[in-house]
């Protein structure tokens, strides 16, 4: 399970005239599915992924995950930050623990999967560091990991790769395609990266901003399992150029 | 960054070593420059006294009060009047002991308080404005109430040293709970925390920075208040000697207490910092390299 729906969601910070951050947006996610949100900023992708994350109540509409309406965060709707996020006063260790421990669960259930996943994204000997003493890449992989010991329906990620150079970025990449071709959980995925939402994702929805919405949702039928080399795919470079110019028509309707 | 080449586990990055920075030297070099001012300061007070005084009589040069420090702190107690025999270790203790409970007290409600202050928008509705009126009041203006509750007694000092300590650990524990990033709070609800859970692993360690500051402003402070405690509302103590000393005459025996108090107030401090860059190594690290 892991299904996402957006019904008519609308939201408007308050302020100024009130910002329209988001206007009637219908947007659904099957269980299993890798949808990227891509738009420039300010187009309301970081505002969708807040509401489902729970972290910001909507205006209008209704969204709901496996058929319950959103209402707060939960360890079922797992969050990846732009910057991490991690505890800083944390070890990586105790950061990765942190959701089961909090969640009272039995030791002996999660620290057998907390070292597994902590091997899985390759910091096996970097269990005591604190996170100021990695670089950006490494405590980005101490984000999934803390998601991923918890075993959540959805992955929720905020350009999780955003803040990263152009090589980190390549491997974080191949790390998630790599993961998620074994787990396969619903995942959104906010960029403004169109080669990273194409070689990640099922699906790409453009957005558009003021007001923010959903202007088009394209099939990405690339093969999988996939790796960074299809990144010069014939094929890759198709659906690079429909979405560039999708976004570029929609840019001089405005 | 080194430390991806270097996979030896539980190897961190050195921490920053600020102490051999200084171009003349190490630790050494930077502790004989510290005491550079005091010497020539003792110097000049020791040379411009004659025959052992200065200002007509008025206070003793350095010397002179080296020697009753001696008698006072390691003189053989006797049956006679003078109380500034084999004393010393006595009145300190006193005076330490007060300090620590008082500022004990400060901490247990201060940092709690200022948590919750900081955390709840009805706790700081309701308390906020309390603190805010009862704060310009000095812990001088308490005495009469302490000794009227308490009567000469230790926990006349105890209870002027908690109030005094308080204001800044429970401000400044307020600012640090406020000031808590809005994503390490997002994280912890997504991973499960509740509002327990939220306070105490994540808020209180968030302030813990702002939380020193409240205890080295707050730790001052509770000097100031054991001192002016002892001088009227306690007989035992630094504060009590310096007082008694004065209206005896024994000038040698006050500027003794007053070195007393200092060192007392330094050594608690130093104290201080070493638990505070032991407890935020995670920042310390953090602000070293941004």
């Amino acid at each position: 399970m892991g299904t996402i729906s957006f019904r008519a969601v609308s939201k408007t910070y308050e302020g100024q005239g009130g910002v329209r951050a988001l206007d009637a947006v219908d947007f659904d996610v099957a269980d299993g599915e890798f949808v990227a949100l891509l738009g420039p900023s300010g187009c309301g992708k970081s505002t969708l992924l807040n509401i489902l994350a729970g972290f910001e109540p909507l205006t209008e509409g209704a969204v709901h995950f496996d058929g319950s309406p959103v209402a707060r965060p939960g360890p079922d709707r797992g969050v990846v930050f732009q910057e991490a996020s991690l505890l800083p006063w944390l070890s990586v260790w105790e950061n990765v623990v942190f959701g089961p421990k909090v969640q009272r669960l039995a030791k002996s259930d999660y620290e057998p999967k907390a070292r597994a996943i902590l091997k899985t994204v390759g910091l096996e000997n970097f269990h005591n560091a604190l996170p100021v003493q990695l670089s950006g890449g490494m405590r980005q992989r101490v984000g999934i990991a803390r998601v991923l010991v918890m075993e959540p329906r959805a992955l929720l990620m905020d350009e999780p790769f955003g803040a990263l150079d152009a090589q980190t970025r390549l491997s974080m990449q191949q790390l998630l395609l790599e993961v998620w071709q074994k787990l396969r959980t619903t995942v959104v995925f906010v960029t403004h990266d169109i080669d990273e939402a194409i070689l990640l994702a099922d699906r790409v929805c453009v957005m558009s901003s003021r007001p923010g919405k959903i202007t088009r949702s394209i099939p990405i039928t690339l093969r999988r399992p996939r790796s960074i080399d299809d990144l010069t795919n014939p094929e890759f470079i198709r659906f690079k150029a429909m979405i560039m110019s999708e976004m570029r028509s929609f840019q001089e309707q405005h | 960054m080194s430390i991806t080449e270097k996979q030896t586990g539980t190897a961190l990055p050195a921490l920053p070593r600020l102490a051999t920075r200084l171009p003349y030297g190490g630790r050494v070099g930077k502790a004989i420059l510290g005491i550079v001012l005091p010497i020539l300061l003792i110097a000049a007070w020791q040379l411009s006294g004659e025959n052992g005084s200065l200002a007509g009589g008025a206070l003793p040069t350095p010397d002179r009060v080296w020697q009753a420090w001696l008698v006072w702190a390691f003189g053989t107690p006797t049956f006679g009047l003078n109380p500034y025999v084999g004393t010393w270790v006595d009145s300190v203790l006193f005076s330490a002991l007060r300090v620590a409970k008082g500022f004990g007290l400060a901490m247990a409600i201060g940092i709690p308080l200022g948590i919750m202050i900081g955390w709840s928008r009805i706790v700081a509705e309701v308390v906020d404005p309390t603190i805010q009126w009862l704060r310009p009041i000095p812990i001088t203006a308490w005495l009469p109430i302490s000794i009227a509750l308490f009567g000469i007694h230790d926990f006349g000092a105890v209870f002027l040293i908690m109030i005094g300590a308080f204001y800044p650990i429970v401000i400044n524990t307020t600012q640090g709970a406020r000031d808590v990033e809005k994503n390490w709070i997002r994280a912890a609800l997504m991973m499960g925390a509740k509002p327990r859970d939220i306070l105490v692993r994540v808020v209180l360690p968030a302030a813990m920075p702002a939380v020193f500051t409240g205890l080295r402003i707050g730790l001052g402070i509770a000097w100031t208040a054991v001192i002016v405690s002892e001088m009227v509302a306690v007989k035992s103590g630094l504060g009590y000697v310096l007082w008694d000393a004065y209206y005896v005459g024994r000038m040698d025996i006050v500027i003794a207490d007053m070195v007393s108090i200092g060192l007392l107030g330094f050594l608690s401090d130093r104290l201080i910092v070493a638990i505070e860059t032991w407890a935020l190594r995670w920042r310390r690290l953090q602000s070293f390299r941004t």
